[in-house]
């Protein structure tokens, strides 16, 4: 009995010895070594990522996307998970691309890493197969690469923006990155945990472009099949709504297939495309009347420092003329009766010799040397388009400035910036640069480009229903400092349609060497298919209700708001404004302060009135105002602004305006 | 003794039920998480297939590809502008 009850003393000593040596570890390990062996743990059960923000998008302003970001895939193998080693190999290799060969080196290896970026098709039945290890990151994807490349750019291979409109929104479109815990199995594949997530991921802003993804496509096309047929070093097409200043299509490609942005960045001399400048300054300061003619000189003019010819000599020339048939020696001998000062600062004006201010990483700013750096010569050199040197997007805004009434805008690639849930954080306002020249001016200059088309050198750009204004010009080529024999840019600037013009379209044609180099037979005719083309196309950013052959229709059924009056019908075949006005019965302009840009035009249209469009968004007010009375068929201009509504609702009724604001 | 035993015991369940308890729970956010990433590739994937959907369709929409089948197969040529008539829609239309 005493035996056993010191055995059993033993033995509880012994389970309390057990028992404290338990104790003491597990004091230890918890206590002791509790921070490491919890920091191993974790780091054994998960991982710290950084959860890579989605770049915003870029898209063309009817939403088409050019530029998006899409989830791609790494994928890496360990050979020695693989549970059958020949059919998954055969999966494997079919799905990632692999030759028989580097499969067979790639199961040579522990761990073999095929860095792709395989999309999430490509991999997709893989998933499922064990020693396959997919790591997911973001790439930018273009849907259709070869639109407006070198507009939009590209990241480079450090996912970086490296160039174009991606280098230069990257602040807009890069997001901030986030950072989460991710847990892992024994196999180490990784899972989410919406909890563990540390600070999520800022998507980037999604930007809309001011680009029409159609036109861009013809003037590419366009400008293609022009270099290919002219057997031309290069060329630049530039379309540009001349009323926002907004950038439609860029095109640019050289000889050899490449597209830098040479619209922006490389210069070259204008030519007589200038002369519409010198026109301008003229017009401006009342230095010639439309009578005033000069003498042709039989074709060749000598003045000191250069002799002057024309290709088509006249005996006597007014300014229309000297525009119309592109003359030298008149525009030389107009040009005279300014001072280089008045001739500097026009041309300085009209934005040559300065940035556009575009939103674009690279751009040049020309040449056009202050007076006291003219020679004798330089005076009638610049009226002629010479000793000036000019980017394409800077001659499409200089022409943007005819169209626009005299008023020099800045152009602008962005037309809104949106976030991730669709809200309108910026959007694209006109913004004025300076008065060029006056209203009545810059009328008569597109009237004088107007005639270039209808009887001078531009006649290969006339169509048949829409009246085109526009200038050619064909300028010797610069090479190495010289002035290369044979070398020519045939150019083309043209405002579409030539009343309340919709569209600039600049064309350059780099050396054109097979058929003729003049930009009448050049330029102009590549610039009448694109315009052909842009009106057969059905997305084009044109209004066609301005454009339109036919007049508005009456409405089928009497609207309420037509107070009884019979809807006005504008006889067919239509006539141009010009001579339709004051035809027709006069009636109330309706008020239409508050509506959507549709209903108001509508309400307008039955009225019997045409509409020209000011701004967008809802309706804020017409000209002529609000129960004015204007004759049928008469043009109503209805200012739109996207705030309208608001104030419309605050201020109640509309009050009858004066004009336009 | 027997209390003795019977405290034993209820420890026991108490931590039995207690492990019970932490296995089931981080067994449901295992299976949780793998549904969540299951979700996530199948996303992904429904993604990538419509990207190049709209790939494809982009392509087949271009005029490269368009006018010259239009042309081969259907006779159309492009319109000059004395073929285009712009007739302003009807008011009631959308």
């Amino acid at each position: 009995m005493a035996r056993s009850a010191v055995r059993i003393q033993v033995v509880e000593f012994g389970v309390l010895v057990g028992l404290a040596l338990l104790v003491g570890r597990a004091a230890q390990v918890q206590i002791l070594q509790g921070r490491r062996w919890a920091e191993e743990a974790q780091a054994q059960r998960t991982e710290r990522i950084v959860l890579q923000a989605r770049r915003g998008t870029l898209s063309d302003r009817h939403g088409t996307p050019l530029a998006v970001t899409q989830e791609t895939y790494h994928v890496g193998i360990a050979p020695n998970e693989l549970r059958d080693p020949v059919a998954d190999g055969s999966l494997i290799s079919r799905r990632l691309g692999l030759t028989a060969h580097a499969w067979q080196e790639a199961l040579r290896r522990r761990y073999a890493y095929f860095a792709g970026p395989y999309s999430a098709l490509e991999v997709q039945p893989l998933r499922t197969v064990r020693g396959v290890h997919l790591e997911s990151v973001l790439n930018r994807f273009y849907p259709d690469p070869a639109v407006a490349r070198a507009t939009i750019g590209r990241l480079g291979d450090d996912g970086l923006a490296a160039s174009g409109l991606e280098r230069t929104l990257d602040s807009l479109l890069a997001g901030r990155a986030g950072a989460a815990v991710v847990l892992k199995d024994r196999a180490g594949r990784e899972y989410e945990s919406p909890a563990r997530v540390i600070a999520p991921p800022v998507p980037g802003l999604d930007v809309v472009l001011t680009l029409d993804a159609e036109l861009q496509e013809i003037a590419q096309r366009a400008l293609d099949d022009a270099l290919r047929r002219m057997d031309a070093d290069g060329g630049d097409v530039v379309m540009l709504d001349p009323g926002t200043g907004e950038v439609l299509a860029l095109a640019s490609r050289q000889r050899d297939g490449s597209a830098r942005p040479s619209a922006f960045t490389d210069t070259f001399e204008p030519g007589s495309l200038a002369k519409i400048f010198a026109a301008a300054a003229l017009l401006a300061l009342r230095r010639v009347s439309p009578t005033d003619h000069v003498s042709g000189e039989g074709g060749k003019w000598r003045v000191p420092g250069r002799t002057i010819t024309d290709d088509d000599p006249q005996p006597s020339l007014t300014l229309a003329d000297a525009i119309r048939v592109s003359s030298n020696i008149a525009i030389a001998k107009f040009a005279a009766r300014l001072t280089p000062e008045e001739q500097y600062v026009t041309l300085r004006d009209f934005g040559f010799g300065a940035l556009t201010g575009i939103e674009f990483p690279a751009e040049a700013t020309g040449r056009l040397r202050p007076p006291s750096e003219w020679t004798r010569p330089s005076a009638a050199s610049l009226a002629m388009g010479y000793e000036l040197s000019v980017t394409p997007i800077q001659v499409a805004m200089a022409y943007g400035a005819l169209a626009n009434d005299g008023l020099l805008l800045q152009p602008t690639l962005i037309r809104e910036v949106r976030d991730a849930s669709g809200g309108v954080r910026y959007r694209h306002r006109p913004e004025p640069v300076r008065r060029v020249v006056a209203r009545d001016v810059a009328a008569a200059l597109r009237n004088l480009l107007r005639g270039v088309v209808e009887r001078g050198t531009g006649t290969e750009a006339a169509l048949t229903n829409f009246p085109v204004a526009a200038k050619t010009g064909t300028a010797r080529r610069v090479v190495n400092g010289r002035y290369a024999a044979g070398e020519y840019t045939a150019s083309f600037a043209a405002l579409f349609p030539a009343d309340q013009p919709q569209l600039v379209l600049v064309v350059k044609i780099d050396n054109p060497h097979k058929g003729s180099y003049f930009a009448a037979q050049t330029a102009a005719p590549v610039t009448r298919s694109m315009l052909e083309q842009a009106l057969a196309a059905r997305t084009v950013a044109l209004d066609r209700a301005r454009l339109s052959t036919a007049a508005p229709r009456a409405a089928a059924a009497p609207a309420d708001d037509d107070g009884g009056l019979v809807p006005y019908v504008v006889p067919w075949p239509y006539e141009r404004d010009s001579s339709g006005v004051g035809r027709g019965p006069r009636r109330a302009v309706p008020d239409v302060a508050g509506f959507g840009m549709r209903e108001a035009v509508r309400t307008l249209h039955r009225r019997g009135f045409r509409v020209a469009l000011r701004g967008w968004g809802v309706a804020e007010h017409t000209w002529p105002a609000a129960g004015d009375s204007a004759a049928a068929g008469s043009m109503v201009t209805l200012f739109a602004d996207p705030y309208a509504a608001a104030r419309v609702r605050s201020r109640g009724p509309t009050p009858p305006r004066r004009g336009p604001r | 003794m027997a209390k003795g035993r019977h405290w034993v015991a209820l420890w026991l369940v108490a931590f039995l039920v207690t492990t019970w308890l932490v296995y089931a729970r981080q067994t449901a956010a295992i299976r949780a998480a793998r549904e969540l990433a299951d979700l996530r590739a199948r996303r992904a994937n429904l993604d990538g297939h419509r990207a190049d959907l709209e790939r494809r369709i982009r392509a087949a929409e271009s005029r490269a590809v368009l006018v010259p089948r239009a042309q081969a197969r259907l006779g159309l040529h492009l319109p000059s502008d004395s073929e285009i008539v712009l007739v302003p829609a009807p008011s009631g239309s959308h």
